[in-house]
């Protein structure tokens, strides 16, 4: 996709989306207004149903909006194709998990290659190596995910989130199946990277300890965004 | 995405995948074995036939003809060169026993006579007892006769016969020779005189059927290519001579050549259906595979991951698979001729080492891969509806299937079975004709499924036992792969059933004797000269709807002024009509009025006046592609003669009365030489009295007893219904493979249900009887399907085609249908004891 130097990184304009429920629609956001610059950390919070997944899906083009636009660096999301998002995330986007979703018939180390391969990396290899050490998880690069630790799991995680020194990084509640301490330990590795890749943050949390850490902070409820005078807080 | 790439997610995505690995292999496995046997057999005959192809025509290279050889043929030779020569002829005729001591008739019977001159044969041996007589030794009055008529006849050594109205002295039995093989239809058993001792007789006098052949021996060592341009040269030099057949032993035995085509494509054809229903299996593993590996989908989509880049994949997967499982299916089949050698031998002595054939190997390969190809893409194609948003909620909703996929699987699957089952039979009509009934089989057989799922969700259940409730439940299951099941064993349980209806109603048609009035004897060269003693002899023998009609031998030489030699290039060229129709010797009779049998479709009967006229049979015309109105030329005896077409006539071949393709109008012919054929009935009984009395008063005439000739037909038949029945078993066997893997693949969601059974209190015993009852349901609806179908496919078959009552044993169909129950129930219960030994707890952590 296009970089478009003048424009916001990403920009919602009165997006909307709605689910097919029975006979009837069920509204999941409404007129959703939103500006993401480059390099920014924004949290969302909200109560659960509120539509944080659901937003954060149409923000990584995982999902195309019912109504609204959304763009990413002046480009539309919603127009795209299914093979223009999926190039355009394997560029740009990484992602962070609840659940982790590590693909459990690859080992940590394969798991942490997949999208340097995808992206044709040259140094795949050596780049792996070094995302596995900087997690702290160089001795375990052989094992397979089902054999690793929830928190083991969400290092290789973030390991293969930064891999590609994406622009954008959304995480979905990252330290939401991990123990206080385990959890604390993976967000700080979150940041401590993100610092590192100086990479756009996206990431959705219940924990407001979590949230207090964001540049900015969005409130989710019923679908709709509540003001940014509520939701603007600095957790520097 | 890079090959290199594709490979290394190739490799990772094969880790365990043992699973889905033994039902994948099993279900291709089996149809590509079926595919594999059938052409390693063919080959192996081919093999046997090249590997002895100079014994299969007892020389280097046989000029044969139904007429007598031309002087032409002589000056060839001798200009060609040739080491050695020698002459056979060959033709059917009455052998009979001298007359009793009491003045009684002997015993008679109809043999192909085969004269050989010294020489004969030149490649092979002729096996005899008392070994080493040939036809050089037997002299002109001696014989060899098959040692199966010598056991009839109750002949030993030194006993006369008498053949062609002469005597000859028996010497001995005919065990074997190098170039008869009993492969088809034979009209007797063999009987050998020399050369001089056919000399004897009157039997090459006009109008016997006649082969006369000239067998040369050449240089050993000449190669192929010298052997070819000998054959071209010869047949340069015999350029404008009709009639003549050149044959090198490179090209021996071409009838069985030719049976063994029809052969490979008919059973190629039923392999193929069991292969196919293995592609019906592989569909199935691999749905449920896709669907067990959605959320991985969804994360590799979610990395950017496009969706052809995933279906590259998992398909990559499934040609990896299918290789494997075709080689599997491969080395299985390949077995076949080595175990048909052993346990099966027939008339052809088949290579029994286990041979690898490229050929084969390859075409097993590529059907496998193929089909594996063509009915995976369908359930791979479901990776374009999972949406990349389950890595957020595992509810969202999935992705719309774009238009061009859904067009394009329906297209590779339509057009795949269609490019399989051409590339099988080679023949475009054919497979289409094969594609099109197996559409609307599987169309039938699907409905039905769904129709007896659909009932089972409405049977009103609260009276029924607790198991019947559970098993008419489980019918119904969503996801389970219920109707894929019921089609593919449905399918096998067809092929096993509709190919023992036909052939057991055939069989019993055949074996049952004639329709009243059907004549039961066929007498053959009678001479004009010879019919009125003849007519009294049958009238003394009780004969009964005794018929006679003229018959002389032409040849077609134009049709609309353009010679016939150059349409039979033609065709022979574009492969398309029939050329025999052109070239056969043709049979012409003459007589005043339609005979009974027969219906004009088109023209009139003939007029008096103006050109010669001829009426042609429908379909032979069709063949010759003439209408009314078209002039035929003929060579009669060297006498030109030109009819033109005044009716098309249908004829009804099954009264089994004289009939003939080709009838003139009476006073042309009458003065051309010509000989009779006559028909007559005969009580069972009385054919053999009639026919020792012709033989001994009239040794020319050749009588063809119907009787014994359709038991021959039910044996041949009986022969090629093994291989059909053997390959529908395979169809059956894939059929429960495919439930078998959709059995283990739902394992984990039945070891919950298992559990949750026994949780409240059910013994394993009580959990067997639910799994018995569920799968024999499933057997049931399919047997019932399948042998439905069968039965309606055999009625249409026999009463619309053979034109027969089709008179269908019903009460096999409870047979058929409980015999799918039970093999299901088994086959699911075998694959369910993993599932049978869960415990409780464990399961319902889980």
């Amino acid at each position: 996709m296009s970089n478009h130097s003048n424009s916001h990184q990403i920009e919602c304009r009165a997006v909307g989306h709605s689910l097919r429920s029975g006979d009837h629609d069920l509204e999941i956001l409404r007129d959703v207004d939103l500006v993401i610059e480059a390099g920014e950390f924004v949290a969302i919070v909200g109560p659960s149903g509120s539509g944080k997944s659901t937003l954060l899906g149409l923000l990584a083009g995982l999902e195309r909006p019912t109504r609204g636009s959304i763009r990413f660096e002046g480009h539309p999301l919603e127009s795209s194709s299914e093979d223009e998002l999926a190039l355009w995330r394997r560029e740009e986007v990484g992602f962070v998990f609840q659940s982790f979703q590590l693909l459990g018939n690859l080992t940590a180390r394969e798991n942490v290659l997949l999208p340097l391969e995808l992206t044709g990396e040259s140094q795949a290899q050596e780049r792996a190596t070094q995302l596995l050490a900087a997690v702290g998880l160089s001795e375990r690069g052989h094992h397979y995910p089902s054999q690793l630790s929830g928190g083991e799991q969400q290092r290789v995680a973030l390991a293969r989130a930064f891999g590609h020194r994406p622009a954008v990084l959304f995480a979905d509640e990252p330290t939401g199946n991990l123990d206080s301490e385990t959890g604390s330990q993976a967000l700080e590795l979150l940041l401590q990277m993100r610092e590192e890749h100086g990479t756009t943050l996206v990431l959705i949390t219940h924990d407001s300890k979590v949230a207090d850490r964001a540049q900015r902070r969005l409130h989710l409820i019923g679908g709709r965004l509540r003001k940014p005078s509520e939701a603007q807080e600095s957790s520097q | 995405m890079r090959s290199h790439l594709t490979l290394r997610l190739f490799l990772r995505e094969s880790r365990g995948a043992r699973g889905r690995l033994i039902y994948f292999v099993l279900c291709l496995a089996l149809g590509v074995g079926a595919v594999t046997a059938v052409s390693a057999l063919v080959e192996a005959v081919d093999r046997s036939l090249r590997a002895e192809s100079r014994e299969l025509i007892a020389s280097d290279i046989k000029i044969s003809s139904r007429a007598p050889l031309p002087d032409a043929l002589d000056t060839a030779i001798s200009l060609l060169g040739s080491e050695a020569q020698a002459s056979t002829f060959e033709l059917a005729t009455m052998l009979a026993v001298p007359s009793a001591a009491d003045g009684s008739a002997g015993s008679s019977r109809l043999v192909e006579l085969k004269a050989a001159s010294s020489g004969y044969p030149f490649f092979g041996e002729l096996i005899t007892d008392p070994p080493g007589l040939t036809p050089a030794t037997l002299g002109p009055d001696g014989i060899l006769l098959a040692s199966d008529l010598l056991g009839s006849l109750g002949l030993t050594p030194g006993d006369r016969v008498n053949v062609g109205g002469q005597d000859f002295l028996l010497r001995g039995a005919l065990l074997s020779e190098p170039d008869r093989i009993e492969f088809g239809l034979t009209l007797g058993p063999r009987a050998l005189v020399s050369e001089m001792g056919l000399a004897r007789t009157d039997l090459l006098s006009f109008g016997s059927r006649v082969q006369y052949a000239r067998l040369l021996r050449l240089r050993p060592e000449m190669t192929p290519r010298e052997l070819s341009r000998y054959e071209r040269r010869l047949k340069a030099e015999l350029e404008g001579t009709e009639r003549i057949r050149v044959q090198t032993h490179r090209e021996a035995q071409p009838n069985i050549r030719r049976s063994l085509d029809n052969v490979e494509r008919y059973l190629g054809l039923v392999a193929l259906l069991s292969l196919l229903l293995g592609g019906v299996g592989v569909a199935q593993v691999v749905r449920v595979w896709i669907e067990e590996r959605t959320a991985a989908v969804a994360i590799q989509r979610s990395l950017g991951m496009r969706p052809r880049e995933i279906l590259q994949l998992y398909l990559s997967h499934v040609v990896g698979l299918a290789t494997l499982a075709s080689l599997v299916g491969c080395a299985a089949g390949l077995a076949a001729p080595p175990l048909v050698a052993t346990f099966y031998p027939g008339p052809l002595e088949l290579d029994s080492t286990y041979h690898i054939s490229t050929g084969v190997v390859l075409r097993g390969l590529g059907l496998g891969l193929a089909v594996a190809a063509i009915f995976a893409i369908g359930p791979l194609s479901a990776i374009y509806k999972v949406s990349p948003a389950r890595v957020l909620r595992s509810e969202a909703a999935p992705l719309a299937m774009p238009r061009w996929v859904r067009l394009t699987t329906l297209a590779v699957l339509l057009g795949g079975v269609f490019g399989c089952t051409f590339f099988q039979a080679e023949d475009a009509k054919v497979a289409g004709i094969f594609t099109a009934g197996l559409l609307v089989l599987a169309g039938i057989l699907w409905l039905s499924a769904r129709l007896a799922m659909w009932s089972a969700t409405k049977i009103p259940r609260d009276s029924l036992s607790v198991y019947l409730r559970y098993g008419l439940s489980s019918l119904a299951r969503p996801g389970a792969g219920t109707t894929a099941t019921i089609v593919a064993l449905g399918l096998g349980v067809h092929v096993i059933s509709a190919m023992l209806l036909v052939e057991t109603r055939l069989g019993r048609e055949l074996r049952s004797g004639l329709p009243e009035d059907a004549p039961s004897v066929f007498l053959l060269d009678v001479q004009p000269t010879q019919w009125e003693a003849i007519d009294t002899l049958l009238a003394n023998h009780q004969a009964e709807s005794i018929d006679s009609t003229p018959v002389a031998m032409a040849r077609l030489t134009h049709i609309d002024g353009r010679p016939v030699r150059e349409i039979a290039a033609e065709r022979e060229r574009a492969r398309g009509r029939a050329r025999w129709v052109l070239t056969r010797e043709q049979r012409l009779t003459w007589r005043d009025s339609l005979p009974e049998s027969n219906v004009i479709l088109d023209g009139s009967w003939f007029e008096v006046g103006g050109a010669p006229e001829i009426s042609l049979e429908e379909r032979y015309a069709e063949d010759l592609g003439a209408s009314v109105g078209t002039r035929l030329g003929f060579d009669l005896q060297g006498m030109p003669m030109e009819f033109v077409v005044s009716s098309i006539r249908e004829v009804d071949w099954a009264s089994f009365s004289i009939n003939f393709f080709l009838i003139v109008e009476p006073g042309v012919l009458e003065q051309a030489p010509h000989s009779r054929l006559a028909s007559a009935r005969l009580d069972v009984e009385g054919e053999q009295p009639l026919q020792d009395e012709l033989v001994a008063a009239f040794p020319n005439v050749t009588l063809l007893r119907l009787r014994p000739m359709m038991e021959k037909i039910a044996e041949l038949l009986e022969r090629i219904a093994v291989g059909v029945r053997a390959l529908g078993w395979v169809a059956v066997a894939a059929g429960l493979a495919i439930l078998s893997g959709a059995v283990a693949s739902s394992g984990l969601r039945r070891q919950r249900e298992v559990a949750l059974q026994k949780t409240l209190g059910m013994t394993r015993s009580g959990v067997m009887i639910f799994l018995v009852v569920e799968y024999g349901m499933i057997g049931l609806v399919a047997g019932a399907c399948g042998a439905g179908a069968s039965y309606l496919l055999a009625w249409g078959f026999l009463e619309y085609l053979m034109e027969l009552k089709a008179e269908l044993p019903w009460a096999w169909l409870p047979m058929f249908v409980l015999g799918s129950a039970a093999l299901s129930a088994i086959c699911g219960l075998g694959s369910s004891l993993r599932t049978l030994n869960t415990r409780p707890a464990a399961s319902l952590r889980g």
